[in-house]
C-alpha cells in the first residue's frame, strides 16, 4: 500500500430532488434483497390463513365459498402489518450495525431516511400483497373486481402500508434493541388484526368492542378492500351505519388516509430527534 | 478563513453530564489538528456537535464558514467523519458503500465512479472493492471508511479514534495513509486519539482534552518544549511532597516539577540528567531514578495529575 496521494477537489453543489431519495430507497432494497428473511417470513403466515385455515374453517363452520374470499382478504390486513413490522427492524439493525451513523451525517434532511426505508416497505409489501392474492386466485378463491374496486383496494392498502409503516419506525426508534422491538411485535400487527374484523365481522365482536374496532385503522382498511376486490359493503356498512356506499367509503379512505399522515409525520419527527442527542 | 471556528462549545446530556465544558479552538485550513485525551475527554461528543449528531447546549461551531446549528445541510456537505466504531453496509460491497456516500453528497455518477477506482488504488482496496464489506478484515475495513469519506472530496475530514482496535502493523499502515493526507494543502483533518504517537506523528497543532476542557493547545514541539531538553523521573520512597521540596530547594526542579503517584517527574531546563541525577542521589530520596526524553503523556500528567495511557 502506498502513501496516500488525495486528490481534493472543491465539493459540487449538484443537488436533484429525487436523487438522494432514489440513492436511499436503493440502498434500503438492496439490504433487504440480502435478507431473505424480510421477504419471505412475512408471507408465510397469510398464506397458511389464505390457503390452509379459511378453507377448514369453511369446511368446518359449513360456510360457503364468499367466506374463503372473506379470509383472503383478511389475511392482507395481517400482511400489512407483519411486513412493515419486519421492515422496522431493519432499521434498528441498521442503527446498531449498519451505516446509518454515516447516513446522519450527510447533506439531507434527515426525513428523508423513513421516507427512502417507506418507499421500499412500499415496494415489498405491494409484492406480496399481489403474491398472495395470485397464490389465493390460483387456489380457486374466486374475487369480484371492477376498475374503480381495485383503485379503492389499492388506495387502501397503500395508505394502511404507509400508516403501518409510519409505527414500525416510531417504535424502532423509540426502543433500543431488536428484542424488546419484537416483544412489542404480537400487540401491534396482530392484536388489532383479530379485532378488525379479518376472520369475521365486526358486529360478531362483543359491543364494546364493536366499538373499539371501529376506531381502529385496520377495520377501515379491510372494509375499503373488500368493498373493492369483492363488491362488499358489508364491512363499511358495520362501521357506519347506513348511508351511501361510496359515502362510506371515501369517509374510510379518509380515516386510513389521516393514520397514514399522522403517523408518518410523526415517524420523521421521532427519527429526527432520535438522530441527535 | 479558518475551516474550523469553535467558540465556547459545550455539552450537558440530559442526566446532567457535562461531557465538553465550553471548548474554544480554530483550524487553519489544511491543518492536521489533534484532539488528544483519554476516552470520556469530550472528544467524540464535541466531534458529534461538529458534525450535527448532537446539539450542542451553548456555543457554536462552523465548518468553512458554515454555521453547523443554522446551516446544518451547508455544513455537512463540506465534511466527512470516519466514525470510531465500524460503520458499513457490510452486505453490500465496498464499491457500493463508496457510491452511496458519493451520491448523498451530490456526485455527479461517472465521475464519482472514477474517483472511486482512483481511491481504491490509493487505498490498496482495488482487489476487494466489489466484494461485500462484510469480508474485509477489520484494517481493511478502516481503509475503505477513510476511502469513503474523502469520496465526496470533503474540505473537513473528522477521524475519530481511526486506529482504535486495530493490530500494531494495519495501524502502522493506516498511520501511513493518514500521514499521507497531510500533503494535500486543500483538506482540513481533526483527528481524535487517545494515542500520543499518533497525535506527535500526524498533527500541526494538538489540543490535549481533559473533563471536557481543552487544559492545553499547541503544536507538539512545543508542548514538549514546556518539559525541557529531557526529565528525570524518581521514584520515592516516603512523601513525594517533601521530596519534591527538597529538589525544588536543591535547584534541581523548577516550579514545573510534578509528582503523581509516588513519582516525581522533573522536567531539566539548565542541569544536565548526569547533574541532576548526582544531585538526586545525594539527597537520598531516590528509589528508583530513570532520565528520558518528554513525551506528550508527561504533558499531560503534568495538566491532569494523570497518566494518558492509564486513563485511556
Amino acid at each position: 500500500m502506498s502513501t496516500a496521494e488525495i486528490a481534493i477537489h472543491v465539493p459540487r453543489a449538484r443537488r436533484r430532488a429525487l436523487g438522494p431519495l432514489a440513492t436511499l430507497a436503493r440502498r434500503r432494497f438492496q439490504l433487504t434483497a440480502r435478507t431473505p428473511r424480510e421477504l419471505f417470513v412475512p408471507l408465510l403466515t397469510p398464506i397458511m390463513f389464505a390457503l390452509v385455515i379459511a378453507p377448514a374453517l369453511k369446511a368446518a363452520l359449513h360456510t360457503d365459498a364468499s367466506y374463503e374470499s372473506f379470509v383472503a382478504i383478511g389475511t392482507v390486513g395481517l400482511l400489512i402489518p407483519l411486513n412493515t413490522m419486519f421492515a422496522g427492524l431493519s432499521v434498528i439493525v441498521d442503527r446498531i450495525s449498519g451505516a446509518q451513523p454515516e447516513l446522519l451525517t450527510a447533506p439531507i434532511p434527515r426525513g428523508l431516511l423513513v421516507v427512502g426505508n417507506l418507499v421500499v416497505a412500499l415496494a415489498i409489501t405491494a409484492l406480496q400483497v399481489g403474491v398472495l392474492i395470485a397464490v389465493a386466485v390460483a387456489r380457486g378463491i374466486h374475487f369480484n373486481a371492477t376498475g374503480t374496486g381495485i383503485l379503492w383496494f389499492v388506495a387502501a392498502a397503500v395508505l394502511f402500508t404507509v400508516g403501518m409503516y409510519g409505527l414500525a419506525e416510531i417504535l424502532a426508534n423509540r426502543v433500543p434493541r431488536q428484542e424488546e422491538y419484537i416483544a412489542r411485535v404480537p400487540a401491534i400487527a396482530i392484536l388489532p388484526w383479530f379485532l378488525a374484523g379479518a376472520l369475521f365481522p365486526i358486529t360478531a365482536l362483543p359491543g364494546f368492542l364493536t366499538w373499539v374496532a371501529k376506531f381502529l385503522p385496520l377495520t377501515h382498511g379491510l372494509a375499503l378492500m373488500r368493498y373493492g376486490l369483492l363488491q362488499d359493503a358489508s364491512g363499511l356498512h358495520a362501521v357506519w351505519g347506513q348511508g351511501s356506499t361510496t359515502t362510506m367509503a371515501a369517509l374510510s379512505l379518509a380515516v386510513v388516509g389521516c393514520f397514514a399522515l399522522l403517523l408518518t409525520a410523526a415517524s420523521i419527527r421521532v427519527f429526527s430527534r432520535s438522530a441527535v442527542r | 478563513m479558518n475551516a474550523i471556528e469553535v467558540t465556547n462549545l459545550s455539552k450537558t446530556y440530559p442526566g446532567g453530564v457535562e461531557a465538553v465544558k465550553g471548548v474554544d479552538f480554530d483550524v487553519a485550513a489544511g491543518e492536521v489538528f489533534g484532539l488528544l485525551g483519554p476516552n470520556g475527554a469530550g472528544k467524540s461528543t464535541t466531534v458529534g456537535m461538529l458534525t450535527t449528531t448532537i446539539q450542542p447546549t451553548t456555543g457554536s461551531a462552523r465548518l468553512a464558514g458554515f454555521d453547523v446549528a443554522e446551516e446544518p445541510l451547508d455544513a455537512r456537505r463540506v465534511s466527512s467523519v470516519v466514525f470510531q466504531e465500524s460503520v458499513v453496509d457490510r452486505s453490500l460491497t465496498g464499491r457500493r458503500n463508496l457510491e452511496i456516500h458519493a451520491r448523498l453528497w451530490g456526485g455527479e455518477p461517472r465521475e464519482a465512479a472514477a474517483w472511486i477506482d482512483e481511491l481504491a488504488g490509493t487505498f490498496g482496496l482495488a482487489d476487494l472493492i466489489d466484494r461485500p464489506a462484510g469480508t474485509y478484515s477489520g484494517g481493511q475495513r478502516r481503509r475503505l471508511e477513510i476511502a469513503r469519506a474523502l469520496v465526496s472530496h470533503p474540505r473537513v475530514l473528522f477521524l475519530d479514534e481511526p486506529t482504535v482496535g486495530l493490530d500494531p502493523r494495519i495501524r502502522a499502515e493506516l498511520l501511513e495513509l493518514i500521514a499521507g493526507l497531510r500533503s494535500r494543502s486543500e483538506l482540513t483533518v481533526l483527528l481524535t486519539t487517545h494515542y500520543l504517537e499518533e497525535a506527535e506523528q500526524l498533527c500541526d497543532r494538538v489540543a490535549i482534552i481533559h473533563a471536557g476542557r481543552i487544559v492545553a493547545l499547541d503544536t507538539p514541539a512545543a508542548l514538549l518544549a514546556g518539559l525541557g531538553r529531557q526529565l528525570v523521573e524518581i521514584r520515592v520512597e516516603g512523601s513525594v511532597n517533601s521530596a519534591l521540596s527538597s529538589l525544588r530547594d536543591r535547584g534541581v526542579a523548577g516550579e514545573d516539577a510534578f509528582a503523581v503517584g509516588s513519582r516525581v517527574t522533573v522536567p531539566l531546563h539548565e542541569h544536565s540528567s548526569g547533574e541532576a541525577i548526582a544531585a538526586i542521589h545525594d539527597l537520598g530520596l531516590a528509589e528508583a531514578i530513570t532520565a528520558r526524553e518528554p513525551t506528550l503523556d508527561d504533558v499531560y500528567l503534568r495538566l491532569t495529575g494523570d497518566s494518558l495511557a492509564v486513563a485511556a
